[in-house]
């Protein structure tokens, strides 16, 4: 796993907090930070998996860390029987975590215990500790100092195995080779120990500062016609203190070349490298760099001996915050490390601060030469102690979120006129409304002079003021007759608005009755009226279904739980009508309104109505209940109106047929629309 | 439980990868509080209680395993006994098994008393329903199979929990109940006494059958918790006519645990209410609260330190709480508390398992790590946990859009008539990585809905959403903008209501590409245009209601299978729309594989479930594994490999691309895998052991010597009934400073060096530090070892060598005492000057 470098005042120490991905999954990232704590986050979901304290952690902060190999965690017990019983399915555990101290000691942490495992510390080292490679095979440690030298540690018996001098300067890096028979070092000089007998294998020379990473970038290698000794061929990669260039070198059989075969250019001095092995020669290595000034440039390259240009990043990862309200500019916020998942497809991204790092996985897209992410980690420090122990996430529920209920547009598919069904019965329904047009025209005629005629009573009618507020959509106007609860003020309001207002007027109910409950019952009166009114008018219209969809799907809804009650309502009210339009076609000689023009049948209506509206008000039913009622009851009073038409007839009505007819067309409308619905 | 084919050289076996039951009995901690044992299926696990890691999974049992305890002879030791009827003996540091006990009979719980070492007690069947208290000699022998057939009956007609039996102070007594009796038995004088409840014949206290018994450690005191709610503290039980008990009422409903604290000074309970009740001196009027543990409190148990509590939740989880009751840990694994719902899915972000968890909630599980990561609360109401409520379930959900997107539906339904739906639509924002509502959908159909799916091929520009009813509608919602001159919004909306004549939509599936709408309505498949919702064509078998419905992959992408409730299983080839090839499978679960043409259907008959691995192209399946579970398989999933496998044979291809994962109905999770666990056992990279190694710190000269010198003495004066003053106060030094008055003595920090230096070892005394390093580091192989081989010769060495150390304290204490009179002379002519 790729290793981050240590911390510390000295110019020439790399910089950036020394920090590392678990192995095989990632999923663990452990970051010592240079108030001397060690943290292990879970990648998966950005906890806090534990915090360690050191107990030197003041004098021997944390200079470099990195995970063990796997242990395996299902052990076969001493008997060597074979049980037919069920294995566990878990794999390796990832447990030890090695780290060096400034004082040139050695901790091995246990992360699955929680506690400090075994410290190394006789015959070590007796300075800063620079690197620490695990043996992937062995269990061997390898560790180099400030102190010159490279010891190999037996972590069994936690002793030393062998130490020596492995430069004139500092050591300052490590990297085992891919077979395990080979050990790169870094101090003046690059150097590669054959690990069996400690010698000297080759010299690589070429950074001027001291080298802060070192990795085997191929496993295999380029020329497969030679035979491989297991080292001669391979690539490998180094990143140096200050220096934007990363080198790639080659093992070469024959000991001539000593310089790098490559170079990557990044921005600022790596802080930590992560690569995926390319394991044939046509897969190309990729390479994730993150830089001091917190990106992350990610390279693809097919490594194929020399190139003298410094090779430029395919793509470049920053982060930055929001910004918010208008004025602030958004921020960087940088990339502590990165790491391949094991897919090769995408990024673990480690950003913010070390106190309290986000870890994101990012699918990488590899045509984009820039990728700017936008996060925002400002609030992300209140709920995550809180989930550390319950581990429950509350998703966030604001008011921006849409709220749909039945009845509002939106919840239920819009009824659009293209849609063959609806077509048939509105074809059906224009039939209908236009053979009575014209009378339809010659009543509306009437109500405008009417309305003319009755400005001197304003005080019990507001048309004037209400169709003004549809017009101007003043919603105080609007406010101000709409909120008034006095029944005649609003059959006579209702009955005195010019037509063109009717549908404005009813499209405002609507929105007002998808609203709060306690405006909705006094909308209801309101569309109760309307609808008992002007139903002949609103039958005329050509894109009725169209323009109240949403009122018809509304009432709809509302009229659902309770739907038998109101069916047995709409009957009883039926009955009731009846009865009494008989009783009073017989009592009643004319009409109570002066008119120009009078139709028997509208005043009755509206006399009916009258007895409706009363009985209601008498009966104190619940909100809903009431709106059930009163939208059913319009349904009702277009039947009773079918009903009235007829006893009219047999009355003795003249021209009544034209009526009837319109009405049957009206009465038409409710049964389609309700099959087209169910 | 497992299976294996035999075939070339690869096999496919069953493993159990997680999920496996944690709370089935009552956590055992070790001596330290360092580690909590928990029976799990046939095995135990090892946790560790600061970092909620497994740290071990002790496997041997063939059975469910029943109990653990500590050997009381050697706390490094534990015990487990299992319904295979074998008792063993763990080495829990290293999981390694010590010793194999054969007992027989099926053995229900275990006990363990202090005084009695060579025996132990475990509940047995004597006949069904009827149930024994037996104390088993277990036999000294070096071999690994012992058998220990020797059993003595202690107690008959007992309760099957080990709830029900708590063993007294010391083990004088064992106190056992059973619906309306309390049963005491005492050792000495082999004697039982019998209480009945006066109230159980009466009809007003029905209600008030024990469930649990618990002793106090240090009084004879007997404590029992009742069905009512009620506690009962009984005393003075060893005289039949002089029995006296008072009562603590606080739970409303029945008590599920009782424990005292080590000490005997406070009395834990707790029960449905999801609250732990502490009543300080076992009094009614101090109690103390932890509340909102989020499930019932089925266990309760004490560290032997004292330090800590835990207690084991119904929805599998053990939280590890500190002495002042405060939550330290949380174990928690598969949340089995109910039924799941929403079936399995693949988080496409964090490639976790998620399915119904925490009541309201939707869980996240790392497949990898057999560890939950998150639980997601979805409905957001404080969950009141009691019998009888009917509470708001996660009934569906799904992820769209590469998790970008997730539908939830929400359903509580108390009669037939009133149900409460709601559909909440989530959308990821990556600002603050977490879900965010973006639409919440009130009754979106008029019944329950059977099938929610997304529409997630990559041409799709808009996104779609289907939900499938009951009420014979099937709905299309889309995401539409709303943006108004306030802000940018969007959010979504129903764009189309489908039906045929009336049928329940009964499930729903989109094609690879989009471009097709499968719905089924009962018997009969519609085929609806994704681009203009108009149906296309319907498919009609007569084969009964459809389960289960699913588009071919890649390659086979023109077929469509249907899986009916009679047991066919059907396939389409959408552009001749014949049916290619139909199949008598009763299947539970068909899922595709999102990355290959494989499906996989598991069926179920009377011995088992099946699984079938079949191409939609060919009728004759690719692979078939019998009976891989006893139990029903209600779920199964396709999880994608990280890093492909490649098997060559034909029969393995399958699980190349993905892993298959299924959920039986007991709510264990389990996959598929071909390595063997020899091969799993030996890997490449050769086991890390390291050896524990920390050098002594100065803390551990001063006062781990003190302590062992003392121990030793203490162990010395027992033997002589001698009482020596323990060494700390013997040093002069010491001494001195303490008994000094406060206003003679110099400054604090003139003081302070000295004292400090007082405890330190000097330089000249370097031999003293080097052999008492070795002495500890023997002393830590001696414990590991087992208690009962000690070494005669290192002990003498160990007493030797702290002789030694005691003496250069010792002399060193007495050059300090000298310097500081010489300071105290000076103090005292200071004090006479004036």
């Amino acid at each position: 796993m790729a290793s981050g470098g240590g911390g510390s005042c000295d110019p020439l120490a790399p910089a950036g907090v020394p920090c590392a991905f678990s192995p095989d999954r990632q999923a663990y990232f452990a970051l010592a930070s240079t108030d001397g704590h060690l943290r292990v986050w879970e990648t998966a979901n950005n906890r806090l998996h534990q915090e360690y304290v050191p107990s030197a952690h003041l004098s021997g902060t944390c200079t470099c860390l990195a995970w063990a190999p796997p242990r395996l965690q299902a052990k076969e017990s001493h008997q060597r029987k074979k049980r037919k019983s069920e294995a566990i399915g878990m794999s390796d555990q990832i447990d030890l975590l090695a780290l060096g101290t400034a004082v040139g000691s050695i901790l091995l942490y246990s992360t699955v215990k929680g506690e400090l495992h075994s410290k190394l510390t006789s015959g070590g080292h007796d300075n800063r500790v620079n690197c620490i490679q695990w043996h992937q095979d062995s269990g061997c440690l390898y560790s180099c100092s400030d102190d010159k030298h490279i010891v190999e540690w037996n972590t069994q018996t936690c002793k030393v195995k062998c130490k020596w001098k492995g430069d004139n300067s500092s050591v300052t890096s490590l990297c085992i080779s891919p077979d395990g028979k080979m050990l790169l070092s870094a101090g003046r000089t690059i150097k590669l120990w054959v690990l069996e007998t400690k010698e000297v294998y080759r010299h690589f020379t070429g950074h001027a500062t001291p080298v802060s990473s070192l990795m085997f970038t191929t496993i295999r290698p380029p020329n497969e016609s030679q035979p491989f000794d297991g080292v001669t061929g391979l690539y490998f990669l180094s990143g140096a203190v200050h220096d934007r260039l990363l080198n790639v070198w080659q093992v070469r059989s024959e000991n001539k070349e000593k310089n790098a075969v490559m170079s990557f250019t990044v921005t600022d001095e790596p802080v930590y490298i992560d690569l995926t092995l390319s394991e044939n020669k046509e897969e190309p290595v990729k390479l994730a760099v993150v830089c001091r000034d917190g990106q992350v440039h990610l390279f693809e390259h097919v490594l194929n001996g020399h190139c003298k240009k410094p090779l430029t990043s395919n793509c470049t990862i920053q982060i930055a915050t929001p910004g918010k309200g208008k004025k602030s500019t958004p921020k960087p916020i940088p990339i502590l490390a990165a790491g391949f998942c094991s897919d090769k497809m995408s990024l673990l991204l480690v950003y913010g601060n070390w106190f309290q790092p986000t870890i994101e996985r990012v699918a990488l897209n590899s045509k984009e030469p820039h990728m700017c992410l936008v996060r925002d980690t400002s609030n992300c420090w209140a709920p995550k102690v809180e989930t550390a122990i319950t581990k429950v996430r509350t998703p966030v529920i604001n008011a921006e979120a849409k709220v749909l209920v039945p009845g509002i547009p939106g919840h239920h598919a819009a009824i659009k006129p293209p849609l063959p069904h609806t077509e048939e019965v509105e074809s059906k329904r224009k039939l209908g409304g236009n053979e009575v047009s014209i009378e339809e025209r010659l009543g509306a005629m009437d109500i405008d002079t009417k309305e003319g005629k009755d400005d001197l009573l304003q005080t019990n009618s507001f048309p004037v003021l209400l169709t003004q507020g549809l017009e101007s959509n003043d919603f105080e106007m609007l406010n101000k007759v709409l909120q008034t609860r006095n029944l005649n003020l609003i059959k006579k309001t209702v009955l005195r608005i010019p037509l063109h207002a009717v549908i404005p007027l009813l499209q405002e109910l609507t929105k007002r009755l998808q609203g709060h409950p306690n405006s909705a019952v006094l909308m209801v009166q309101w569309l109760k009226c309307v609808l008992t009114v002007h139903a002949s008018y609103l039958s005329t219209l050509p894109d009725l279904v169209h323009q109240l969809g949403t009122l018809y799907q509304l009432m709809e809804s509302r009229v659902r739980t309770f739907q038998k009650l109101s069916h047995l309502h709409g009957k009883l009210i039926l009955l009731i009508t009846q009865v009494t339009a008989s009783e009073k076609a017989k009592g009643m000689t004319s009409p109570g309104q002066k008119a120009k023009l009078v139709y028997e049948e509208e005043s009755s209506e509206e006399e009916s109505d009258d007895e409706i509206a009363d009985k209601d008000s008498d009966d104190n039913w619940d909100e809903d209940e009431e709106e059930k009622e009163s939208t059913k009851d319009e349904d009702v009073d277009e039947e009773n109106e079918d009903d009235e038409a007829e006893a009219k007839e047999e009355n003795g009505g003249d021209g009544a047929g034209a009526i009837e007819k319109e009405l049957n067309g009206d009465s038409d409308l409710d049964p389609d629309n309700e099959s087209e619905e169910e | 439980m497992e299976v294996e084919v035999e075939e070339e050289q690869e096999r496919v076996r069953v493993v159990h990868c997680g999920g496996s039951e944690l709370n089935f009995r009552r956590a055992v901690f070790s001596t330290d509080s360092k580690y909590i044992f928990c029976v799990s299926g046939d095995f135990v696990k090892v946790y560790s209680t600061t970092t909620e890691e497994c740290v071990h999974i002790l496997q041997g049992h063939t059975d469910l395993v029943t109990g653990v305890q500590l050997n009381p002879s050697n706390h490094l030791q534990l015990y487990s006994c299992s319904f295979d009827g074998t008792i063993k003996l763990w080495d829990y540091l290293d999981g390694i098994l010590i010793k194999t006990f054969l007992v027989g009979p099926k053995l229900y719980a275990l006990f363990t008393v202090t005084h009695a070492e060579d025996s132990v007690f475990v509940i047995t069947d004597k006949q069904p329903d009827a149930f024994q208290l037996v104390s088993v000699k277990l036999p000294k022998s070096p071999s690994q199979e012992v058998e220990a057939k020797e059993l003595s009956f202690v107690l008959d007609y007992i309760n099957q929990s080990p709830k029900c039996l708590a063993f007294g102070r010391e083990g004088e007594y064992v106190a056992a109940v059973r619906d309306f009796y309390l049963t005491v038995y005492f050792f000495k004088k082999k004697t039982t006494s019998r209480y009945t409840l006066s109230s159980s014949r009466n009809k007003k206290h029905a209600r008030n059958s024990f469930t649990c018994v618990a002793c106090h450690p240090k009084e004879d005191c007997i404590a029992s918790g009742h069905m009512d709610g009620k506690i009962r503290l009984w005393r003075n039980f060893d005289d039949d006519k002089k029995y006296t008990y008072t009562c603590l009422h606080w739970h409303h409903d029945m008590v599920m645990d009782l424990a005292f604290s080590v000490t005997g000074t406070s009395l834990l309970s707790g029960g449905r209410e999801c609250v732990l009740v502490e009543w300080r001196e076992v009094a009614e009027k101090n109690k103390e609260f932890l509340p909102r543990l989020g499930a019932t409190i089925e266990y309760i148990s004490v560290s032997p330190a004292g330090d800590l509590f835990c207690t084991s939740h119904s929805d599998n989880k053990i939280m590890v709480i500190h002495r002042n009751l405060d939550t330290l840990a949380v174990i928690q694994g598969l949340v089995k508390d109910r039924s799941i719902l929403t079936g399995l899915m693949i988080d496409p972000r964090t490639k976790a398992l998620v399915l119904n968890g925490k009541p309201g909630h939707l869980q996240f599980y790392s497949l990898q790590s057999d560890k939950q990561l998150y639980n997601l609360d979805i409905v957001q109401q404080e969950y009141i946990n009691d019998s009888g409520l009917f509470q708001i379930e996660l009934t569906k959900a799904a992820f769209g859009c590469f998790g970008n997107w997730l539908a939830t539906v929400e359903q509580r339904q108390e009669k037939e008539s009133e149900l409460e739906l709601q559909m909440k639509l989530w959308k990821y924002n990556k600002k603050t990585q977490g879900f965010v509502l973006n639409t919440k959908i009130s009754m979106p159909h008029d019944d329950q809905i059977t099938a929610l799916c997304f529409c997630n091929a990559e041409r799709c520009e808009t996104l779609t959403l289907v939900t499938a009813s009951k009420d014979g509608h099937f709905k299309v919602w889309i995401l539409t903008d709303d943006s108004d001159i306030y802000k940018k919004a969007v959010g979504w909306t129903c764009d189309f209501v489908g039906s045929y004549h009336k049928y329940q939509a009964t499930d729903c599936c989109f094609s690879e590409d989009g471009s097709l709408l499968v719905v089924s309505f009962e018997e009969i498949i519609t085929i609806w245009d994704s681009e203009t919702w108009e149906l296309k064509c319907t498919f009609c078998h007569r084969a009964g209601k459809i389960r289960h419905l699913c588009f071919g992959r890649l390659a086979c992408s023109r077929y469509l299978l249907s899986a009916t409730e009679k047991g066919i299983v059907c396939c389409w080839n959408l552009l001749t729309c014949v049916l290619e090839w139909s199949a008598k499978l009763s299947v539970r679960v068909m899922e595709p594989d999102p990355l290959s043409e494989y499906i996989a259907a598991v069926s179920q008959s009377s011995e088992g479930s099946d699984l079938f691995v079949f191409k939609p192209s060919e009728p004759r399946p690719l692979y078939i594994q019998k009976n891989i579970s006893r139990e029903e398989v209600q779920w199964g999933v396709f999880v994608p490999r990280d890093v492909p496998e490649s098997f060559t044979s034909e029969a393995y291809q399958w699980l190349n691309r993905s892993q298959f994962y299924f959920l039986t109905k007991s709510q264990s999770l389990l996959t598929f895998s071909t390595k063997s666990p020899e091969e799993k056992l030996t890997p490449t990279s050769r086991q890390l052991l390291a050896e524990e190694s920390l050098p002594t710190t100065p803390f551990y000269f001063i006062l781990g010597k003190h302590r062992q010198q003392q121990d030793k003495k203490l162990s010395e004066t027992l033997e002589n009934e001698l009482v020596h003053l323990p060494l700390t106060e013997n040093i002069p030094a010491i001494n001195e400073l303490l008994h000094t008055p406060a206003h003679v003595l110099p400054s604090t920090s003139f003081l302070c060096s000295m004292f400090v230096n007082s405890l330190l070892l000097s330089q000249d005394t370097k031999s003293a530090v080097e052999i008492p390093d070795d002495v500890d580091i023997e002393e830590e192989k001696e414990s590991d070892e087992s208690d009962e081989e000690s070494n005669p010769t290192e002990h003498v060495q160990g007493t030797n060598n702290t002789d030694l150390g005691e003496d250069t304290l010792y002399q060193l204490a007495k050059s300090e005492e000298r310097e500081l009179r010489k300071f105290r002379k000076v103090d005292y002519s200071w004090f006479t000057a004036p």
